[in-house]
């Protein structure tokens, strides 16, 4: 496992295809929207400098795929991640149901060491349509009986509290990091072709 | 059977007769049977190292005059054989005897056999008899059903712990079985081609290793490298299985039966000609790019004269239906692809100038002659190619179905958005397209051109634009699809074009203006609505793929130079040959590819290998190579050339081009520290590469041009064959596939297995290494193949036995998506059916010595709340956590559970009254004794006194005191102390309806409802029975049970004095009789129903809640840990019980003791107080009193469990003091209802009341005085030795046989 340096986060941005995952990304990094974006197949992924707490860390943000058969996939992005943004559509009342399936699997798969507090940020994307189909009120109980979890409502186009959002992001995934002193816990894939490597190992593991 | 009739030349060696007539002996090999003298030793030895073991019966026939005795007849079995040996006595000894002489009788005999031999081998496939006589034995030595065909057999020798064993591996299409038998030891070993996880071989060993880390090494002298193909192939097939239809075995497809040519006739195995055939298809299809179902039928030498280089190159011919194939011996030399239909004439050419002899000629449609020479088999040929002509399949052109939609073919997008090119890359592009126009010239066009390697050079240059569509769609082989289904493509549009609400529709939708859109045509409906249309009715024709993000990026690029039609035939030979199983669920083809491309980086870059796995980069980037070729990380312009020679070469390019562009940035991706940094290497790199060839207008997308250029499109594809060309082929990267689909598989199973335990480490049973033992055995249970023939009896007896099951088991799968979204999937795939748990019980749980009741079934049922006819594996893990458990008193409610109706009905008990020969002593034993204590049962005992009130008082306080004493609280505890009705009752109606949600009754209004008919029952006694039966009316019986369970708790126990109080135990009285009686028999409760006024007829219906409410009540979460968890569970019937005794002891596995016998008197004559109320309560109480009280210091000095003992023996003392309370209120309620016996229903129940009953609290309570019970329901199970013990079994292939 390759040591990181302090001053680095990851964050990994899950939700349903075509919620803006990549356009917030790109808002955020770019300044810039396009609706000219493909869908993202596999992952996506840039670097931003961010000043936190008077310290400058470079923020790892991945972009995943939508769509449900891509999740399998989801381990080699998540391991190691100190933020988990769940992104939704709040035009499509579908996009939200999935939040829960979204959280836990991001939980189950990347196996973060204290899953009750691990910081998620839920965004509620695309404000600036007029079709509204989730109320903020909904979205915000659904934060609350999920530990808190801090809830923005965005727009990536007009680039609506997309900085405030990632700030809080960059903000939370920096205590887990102090919290966590780094240590990574996240088992190592098990090689099936090395020799060590029996079924049966896979139970040592700390999760 | 008869066989063709052999010389033997010593009859008698290694034989014994067993009976003799005068011309023929009936003999029996030596090694078989009992005998265990040291010849018959020696000859089972000898028979097992020899590579055809012999059938164990046979007939010679022999004469007295001639040394010479011939062998007529082999049989598996004696009765096989003894057959035989009475048609000779019917036909044969009367003609014989009447003969001459020795040599006619001979003569006649053999020319009798033989033709009885061809006469019953017509019918056949044409199998030799020595290998009907392996199959046989295969299945008999391993038990194998009539549907697990065998492929062949080898000599083989396992080699486990330094010996050697000699014997025969036999390869069936589902298993890997191997069997020796050398000087009286018997190995068998069974190995499923499913759970292989590593097939290797060296020189003369194959190795396997299974998924539970079994190694296996045999070692063959000959036919090793076909019979480890044959495991490669069939684990392929096996896994390919799993992949489409989990639950089911490999199974015989339908046999191909084709003749071979220019082959001598093979005396191989019909099964194992049929798949090799199909492995050398596989290969063949894959390197002339045709569809699917075509099959080699045959192969010959020959030479292909080539105009362009005037002359003969050497090779092979290939024949299928559809196809006449040529391949160069050098590679990729020439090939050529003559579709059948195409073919005009073929002619022998014998020109005497010519030296070459056997020529033919074959000219195509077009005109274009095809010579081909040096054909051994020339007239064979002919024929054989003048057959295919006559049965090449025509493709026939539906008729379709006329929708009421209008729309019109999109042509090639390009044709309307013209690429502006600049005047020197126009230039480029003439140049281009003249050379391939000079190309077709010499080498042809169309289908049949030559393909050689001046093709893949221009190939390689990229293609012009004019002529993207007509390349791809030859060499991507999607033309033939295309003109075999002619109007297809129109239906499935219109056809997709009518489908409402479709979720896939909607996932199109959204990805369409996210396909390709820095290009105008996708700015635009044109492009929009082709791309949607094709994506559409490709999710239709393959819903098995349905649509997959990715797809729609290919698409649209194919779109731009295919019209539509050809794009979507195009895009379904990229999903199902070119890329195979990459878009399915999981995309599990790419994640294939993934290990594939790791082992390759691995070899061929191996000091970057380690690095890169490290920071496992190479599972993050490869995904979206592979799913777009390229098309979504590398710029439009660029990639096209890839995809020019992804058509053409198949899947390796994508490798090739990933090592390359791995390659070169070798030097950074070493620096890299973390995945993060390795992924911005190479998507700044892979960014930058552009196609000087094929500039577009600067794009509008900024961010692209911003990356300095890397290196262009023509340099990486041309680096990459150089570098990587020779060593990656075709079939290096199948043989890759082959071991990584087993490695994925496996990585699925343990990850899904892990994801579960982890879901399921919290339950009250399993720790983590348990429930791992568990799923693995649920997974071998679920492969395992069964015969159906054995299914459909053991499913039929079930059925008569007990016609309740008639709905679930037959249903078709849990199909109802259970909660929790993503991971329903993985859930899914360890749900188990009735079949499976029924084998699961009664291999690994205690209670399997059951014979009586099927407590299997029962349980099954029980805890199948769903009534799917399927339990996911949380209930698995309740299920079997019990009863393997120590927790005697929930054991012995579960078990009395069971034996409640509606679980166990009453065909069920007067059936088991019948002596059955199956039934053990002990059990005749209890039924006699229930029926010598039914006589006795008047001699109830009266004469006890009854507990005054206050005496009840003090019961209820100590009661409490002892709950204290024994740390049980929670919620009915508590709501049994309350005094006031009404809060208790909210309390409860919130927790029941939080249990209970998921049966959709509407219970706390049902509650609530009851809440206000007990406070108004204050005022009104006479007429809470009415109403609260109205009540009953409108909620569904499930409720109304559950709602009287609720408000049975409620009645304030300190009610003793005060009149409010009193009312209230009236108010309560109603109901309890109600309760009791109703409950008491739960076939009871549609009359109830009837009676009150409601016409419900739906028996049926009121079986399955019910039952749903004795799982309810299984569950409730404090059970077991105060009585009242358990008090509202039904009272039981005598016969029942007689049942449930019965299954007691045979739990036990040993004979009643006296303890027990009295034990169970004891019962029975609870069950006679019972009869009579107020008489029980007393009796009831002296009897338990008595008995508890002398029990007390005998329990204590037991050592099994001491720390159960308190707490067991406090609840056991709160059972009966709640018996003895809900007796008195009974006993209350019964002058209730003599005051208001207004209704039928009372009436009945009246009569119900008086017969033999007992409730869950006596029976536990009396059960455990028993010291054998007590202890034999504390043992705690170990189910971990339980599994392995069951997967060792069925490993060295050991059965039970159960008692059915």
């Amino acid at each position: 496992m390759a040591t990181r340096k302090k001053s680095l986060l990851k964050v990994i941005i899950l939700g349903d295809s075509s919620v803006g995952k990549t356009s917030l990304m790109n808002q955020y990094v770019n300044k810039r929207f396009s609706n000219q974006y493909k869908a993202t197949i596999g992952a996506d992924f840039c670097t931003k400098e961010v000043v936190v707490n008077d310290r400058v860390v470079t923020m790892q943000i991945w972009d995943t795929a939508g769509q449900e058969r891509f999740q399998s996939l989801g381990v080699a992005f998540y391991r190691g991640a100190d933020c988990c943004v769940l992104v939704y559509d709040v035009t499509a009342p579908n996009s939200f149901k999935n939040l829960d399936s979204w959280r836990d699997e991001f939980l189950i798969q990347a196996s973060p060491r204290d899953p009750e507090h691990f910081p998620f940020v839920v965004l509620g994307n695309k404000v600036d349509l007029d079709n509204r189909q989730v109320s903020t009120r909904r979205a915000q109980q659904w934060c609350q009986s999920k530990n808190d979890i801090p809830y923005y409502e965005t727009s990536a186009k007009e680039g609506i509290n997309v900085e405030m959002a990632f700030q809080t992001i960059a903000k939370n995934a920096l205590e887990q990091e102090t919290e966590a002193e780094l240590i990574n816990d996240f088992p190592d894939q098990i090689r099936l072709n090395s020799e060590n490597n029996r079924p049966g190992n896979a139970d040592n593991c700390q999760c | 059977m008869w066989i063709q009739p052999k010389e033997l030349m010593l009859p008698l060696a290694l034989w014994t007769g067993e009976m003799y007539s005068k011309y023929f002996v009936m003999q029996k090999r030596r090694g078989h049977g009992e005998s265990r003298s040291l010849g018959s030793m020696l000859v089972s030895t000898y028979d097992s190292i020899r590579n055809t073991k012999p059938a164990p019966y046979r007939i010679v026939h022999q004469t007295s005059s001639s040394d010479v005795s011939y062998e007529i007849a082999i049989g598996i079995t004696l009765d096989d054989i003894v057959k035989d040996w009475e048609w000779l006595q019917v036909n044969l000894f009367g003609v014989l005897n009447e003969m001459e002489n020795d040599v006619e009788v001979t003569n006649f005999t053999i020319y009798k056999i033989k033709s009885l031999f061809t006469q019953n081998n017509q019918d056949n496939t044409g199998e030799t008899p020595d290998f009907k006589v392996k199959t046989s034995q295969f299945r008999q030595i391993f038990k194998m059903p009539e549907e697990e065909r065998l492929v062949n057999s080898y000599s083989a020798t396992y080699i486990e712990s330094k010996i050697p064993r000699q014997g025969q591996l036999y390869i069936s299409l589902n298993h890997v079985c191997f069997y020796s038998y050398m000087l009286s030891q018997e190995i068998k070993l069974i190995i499923r081609f499913a759970e292989l996880e590593n097939i290797s071989r060296s020189i003369n060993t194959i190795y396997m290793k299974t998924a539970n880390s079994m190694t296996y090494n045999f070692t063959l002298l000959f036919n090793l490298i076909e019979a480890h193909d044959l495991i490669e192939q069939l684990n392929k097939m096996a896994i390919q299985k799993l992949m489409h239809e989990p639950e089911s075995p490999v199974v015989n497809h339908n046999p191909l039966n084709f003749v071979r040519f220019g082959a001598k006739a093979s005396n191989k195995p019909v099964l194992l000609r049929d798949l090799t055939a199909r492995q050398k298809s596989e290969e063949f299809r894959a390197y002339f790019h045709l569809p699917q179902r075509e099959i080699i039928d045959g192969k010959i030498k020959a030479d292909i004269w080539t105009p362009y280089s005037k002359r003969f190159n050497s090779g092979e011919i290939y024949l299928t239906t559809n196809f006449f194939c040529f391949r160069s011996d050098v590679k990729d030399l020439v090939s050529v692809v003559i579709p059948m239909k195409t073919i005009k004439s073929v002619e022998k050419k014998d020109d005497g100038q010519r030296r070459y002899d056997n020529q033919i000629v074959i000219f195509t449609s077009d005109n274009v002659p095809f010579i081909f020479a040096k054909i051994i088999d020339r007239k064979v040929l002919i024929s054989k190619i003048t057959d295919m002509l006559s049965s090449t399949d025509i493709p026939v052109n539906r008729e379709r179905a006329k929708y009421d939609i209008s729309w019109s073919k999109q042509t090639a997008l390009l044709n309307t958005f013209k690429t502006q090119f600049s005047a020197d890359i126009k230039k480029k592009q003439e140049l281009k397209l003249a050379r391939w126009e000079h190309h077709f010239r010499d080498f042809g066009r169309g289908i049949s051109m030559f393909r050689t390697t001046d093709v893949i050079n221009l190939i390689v240059e990229g293609i012009p634009d004019k002529l993207r569509q007509e390349i791809w769609l030859i060499f991507s082989g999607a033309i033939h699809d295309k003109e075999n289904n002619p109007g297809l493509y129109e239906d499935l549009v219109e056809k997709a074009a009518l489908l409402k609400n479709c979720a896939v529709h909607d996932e199109i939708d959204r990805d369409l203006p996210r396909s390709l859109p820095e290009h105008p045509a996708f700015q635009c409906t044109d492009g929009i609505g082709a791309l949607r249309r094709v994506l559409q009715a490709y999710a239709l024709h393959n819903s098995k793929v349905g649509y997959c993000q990715a797809m729609n990026i290919v698409t649209s690029v194919l779109l731009l130079f295919c019209d539509e039609e050809n794009s979507f035939w195009m895009l379904a030979g990229l999903c199902e040959n070119l890329l195979p199983d990459y878009y399915e669920d999981k995309v599990v083809g790419a994640q294939i590819d993934q290990g594939v491309l790791n082992e390759l980086v691995d070899s061929h870059l191996h000091d970057l290998h380690d690095h890169l796995e490290n920071l496992g980069v190479i599972k993050m980037i490869s995904i979206s190579w592979f799913l777009t070729i390229f098309m979504s990380v590398i710029s439009y312009e660029s990639s096209l050339q890839i995809l020019d020679c992804f058509f053409y070469e198949g899947a390796k390019i994508i490798f090739m081009i990933s090592l390359q562009i791995i390659e070169w940035n070798r030097d950074d991706l070493l620096k890299c520290q973390d995945d993060g940094e390795a992924m911005l290497v190479l998507q700044s790199f892979l960014e930058g590469i552009y196609n000087p060839e094929y500039q577009v207008p600067p794009s509008t997308d900024k961010r692209k041009m911003d990356r300095p250029q890397t290196q262009t499109v023509q340099t990486l594809i041309h680096e990459a064959y150089t570098k990587f060309g020779e060593e990656i082929t075709q079939q290096r990267i199948e043989e890759l596939r082959n071991k990584h689909r087993r490695l994925t598989f496996r990585q699925f199973d343990i990850d899904n297995e892990k994801i579960i335990v982890k879901a399921h480490v919290q339950n009250a049973y399993f720790d983590r290494a348990e429930l791992h033992m568990l799923l693995s055995i649920i997974r071998e249970e679920k492969l395992a193949l069964k015969s159906v023939q054995q299914q459909q009896q053991k499913m039929q007896s079930y059925l008569s036995e007990a016609p309740q099951l008639l709905q679930s088991p037959t249903r078709s799968g849990p199909t109802d998506v259970m909660p929790g979204g993503g991971g329903c999937g993985r859930h899914q795939a360890y749900c188990i059916n009735f079949e499976v748990f029924h084998t699961l019980f009664l291999e690994l749980a205690p209670w399997r010595k059951c014979v009586a009741v099927d407590i299997a079934e029962k349980l099954f049922r029980l805890t199948d709340k769903k009534g799917n006819g399927y339990l996911d594996f949380g209930q698995l893990i309740n299920a079997f956590g019990l009863v393997c458990s120590n927790k005697s008193i929930e054991k012995l409610k579960l078990l009395f559970m069971l034996h409640l109706p509606p679980l166990l009905t009453k065909a069920e008990t007067v059936r088991s009254r019948r002596p059955r020969p199956a039934t053990k002593d002990d059990a005749e034993e209890a039924i006699e004794a229930e029926d010598f204590f039914d006589e006795d049962a008047s001699e109830s005992i009266e004469a006890l006194p009854s507990p005054s009130d206050h005496n009840f008082e003090a019961l209820m306080n100590s009661t409490h005191h002892l709950h204290t004493l024994a740390g049980i609280s929670g919620n009915t505890f508590m709501d049994l102390s309350r005094t006031t009705p009404n809060f208790s009752l909210n309390s409860n109606a919130s927790s029941l309806a939080h249990r209970t949600s998921i049966f959709y009754v509407d219970l706390p209004a049902a509650l609530h409802g009851t809440a206000t008919c007990i406070e108004a029952g204050q005022d009104d006694d006479h007429d809470i029975g009415l109403r609260q039966q109205g009540r009953y009316e409108s909620i569904d019986t499930f409720s109304d049970i559950s709602d009287l369970g609720a408000s049975r708790i409620t009645p304030p126990p300190h009610a003793s004095t005060s009149a409010v109080a009193g009312a209230a135990v009236a108010g309560t009285a109603a109901d309890q009789m109600l309760n009791v009686e109703t409950i008491s028999n739960f076939s009871q409760i549609s009359d109830l129903i009837a009676a009150t006024g409601n016409e419900r007829a739906d028996s049926n219906a009121t079986d399955t809640r019910s039952l749903g409410s004795l799982g309810y009540m299984l569950d409730q979460p404090d059970e077991g840990a105060s009585a009242a968890g358990r008090q509202n569970v039904p009272n039981m019937r005598k016969e029942n019980f007689g049942l449930l005794w019965q299954s007691i002891i045979e739990i036990m596995d040993c004979g009643q003791d006296e303890e027990m016998k009295r034990a169970y008197e004891n019962l029975i004559e609870l069950g006679n107080s019972n009869m009579k109320q107020q008489a029980s309560l007393e009796s009831f109480t002296q009897l338990n009193f008595g008995g508890s009280g002398d029990e007390q210091p005998d329990s204590n000095g037991n050592p099994t469990t001491p720390a159960a003992e308190p707490s067991s023996k406090t609840r056991l003392i709160v059972a009966l003091e709640e018996e003895m309370r809900q007796a008195k209120l009974k006993a209350a309620g019964e002058t209730g209802a003599a005051t208001t016996t207004t209704s039928g229903g009372s009436s009945s129940s009246t009569n119900n009341s008086v017969a033999w009953h007992i409730s869950i609290n006596q029976f536990i309570a009396t059960a455990l005085t028993c010291e054998r019970i007590d202890k034999a329901f504390q043992t705690c199970t170990n189910i971990v030795e339980q599994i392995e013990q069951l997967q060792k079994k069925r490993r060295k292939c050991l059965s039970t046989d159960y008692n059915y």
